[in-house]
């Protein structure tokens, strides 16, 4: 922080318990409850600044440990077009089958990694930030689940190949598909809980 | 009472106004917040970075696929494609070097910015600018295949052509990008 004169501050009146705990904390990261508090708060207006909340940020930060855990890269979605357009027409049963086999493994992945109850919410998440789709939308319960999206951008074969992962992640997760509607950059899909009739 | 720096206090105070709310209950909410964040032992800042990192990612068109499926992609494109894979990988390249010089007075800046998250945690990548006009870049992964590697190398060429240098060395072997470049007179 730069240095202040008295005329350069401003007196925030905190409540004792959280100037307690504010404290225990300071105290533990070596550094002053005034550096701390104001830390916060500037981490708090630059998430503003992003239209987020803190909660968002930290639902991010938790998606990417878990994309970088699983080996994820990022990468120009147009070039990833491309080669996907390139090899379609030759190879397009290979490279469901191989997106299939990676998204079997994601979905082994978050079951291992997270608990029963978190992984669609995740899913969701991923599907819209991590896949940058423009619409997601993972629906149900127990027995029941809904998947929605929409990418206004995504071709055909992109759609095909996106299909077949998120098939294979819903599966490793315990779900099987029941239903499916899809066109270019769009999918309605239905699956059930697997061993539920 | 806590002492805030008098600009900080301002901002807080208009976000408070922003969300409909005092003073106070913004600072207490931002920090109850803040102190479960870094209760569970994760850094306040890390997350918000983080965050940051994700945002610009989408902005740019950037989507995240399993490290080893896009080396396998790349890999079968690569053995097919010859010089018209190479030369749209080089485009693509030239597209971004584009985007970065509409979107920024700094497009270098912003480029290196970006590799960051190209490179997400697999490999190192530097963009080191030296004397007279002339930039350094090295990206070293263990992780990328002989294909990948080679594409790779020309995407960044690619974005650093049009920004303004040509390469003057250059050593791409499988896992390492090594290039020269100088500032095109």
């Amino acid at each position: 922080m730069r240095s202040q004169t008295p005329e350069d501050t401003k007196l925030l009146i905190l409540p004792t318990h959280l100037v307690d705990r504010l404290r225990a904390i300071a105290t533990r990261q070596g550094v002053s409850l005034s550096s701390f508090a104001a830390e916060s708060l500037e981490q708090a207006l630059r998430v503003d600044e992003m239209d987020a909340s803190l909660s968002d940020a930290v639902d991010a930060y938790r998606l990417s440990e878990i994309q970088r855990g699983a080996g994820m890269v990022d990468v120009p979605r147009s070039s990833l077009n491309h080669l996907i357009e390139k090899l379609y027409s030759k190879k397009g049963e290979d490279l469901k089958r191989v997106w299939g086999e990676a998204g079997r493994w994601y979905g082994e992945y978050l079951r291992a990694k997270l608990k029963p109850e978190e992984t669609l919410g995740l899913l969701e998440k991923e599907l819209l930030v991590a896949w940058n789709l423009d619409e997601a939308e993972i629906r149900g319960g127990e027995t029941e689940v809904a998947v929605r999206w929409v990418s206004f951008t995504m071709t055909a074969e992109f759609t095909e190949l996106l299909l077949s992962y998120l098939s294979a992640v819903m599966d490793a997760l315990g779900y099987r598909e029941v239903g499916r509607d899809s066109l270019r950059g769009m999918a309605t899909l239905k699956y059930t809980r697997i061993g539920v009739s | 009472m806590l002492a805030a720096d008098e600009e900080l206090a301002n901002k807080v105070a208009e976000l408070a106004s922003r969300r409909g709310l005092t003073v106070r209950q913004t600072v207490n909410d931002i920090l109850e917040q803040a102190l479960r964040v870094e209760e569970t032992g994760i850094s306040l800042k890390e997350v918000v970075e983080e965050r940051w990192m994700l945002e610009k990612a989408q902005e740019i068109g950037f989507t995240f696929v399993p490290e080893h499926l896009l080396y396998q992609v790349v890999d079968a494109a690569y053995g097919q494609g010859g010089k018209q894979f190479s030369d749209t990988w080089r485009g693509v390249g030239r597209w971004y070097g584009k985007y970065f010089s509409a979107k920024t007075d700094k497009p270098l800046d912003a480029f290196n910015e970006a590799m960051g998250l190209l490179t997400f945690g697999a490999s190192g990548f530097s963009l080191e600018k030296q004397k007279d006009d002339r930039l350094a870049v090295t990206c070293v992964s263990e992780r990328f295949t002989e294909g990948f590697t080679e594409v790779f190398s020309l995407f960044i060429e690619g974005v650093l052509e049009v920004l303004g240098y040509e390469v003057s060395d250059r050593e791409v072997s499988k896992g390492i990008i090594k290039l020269k470049l100088s500032k095109r007179r």
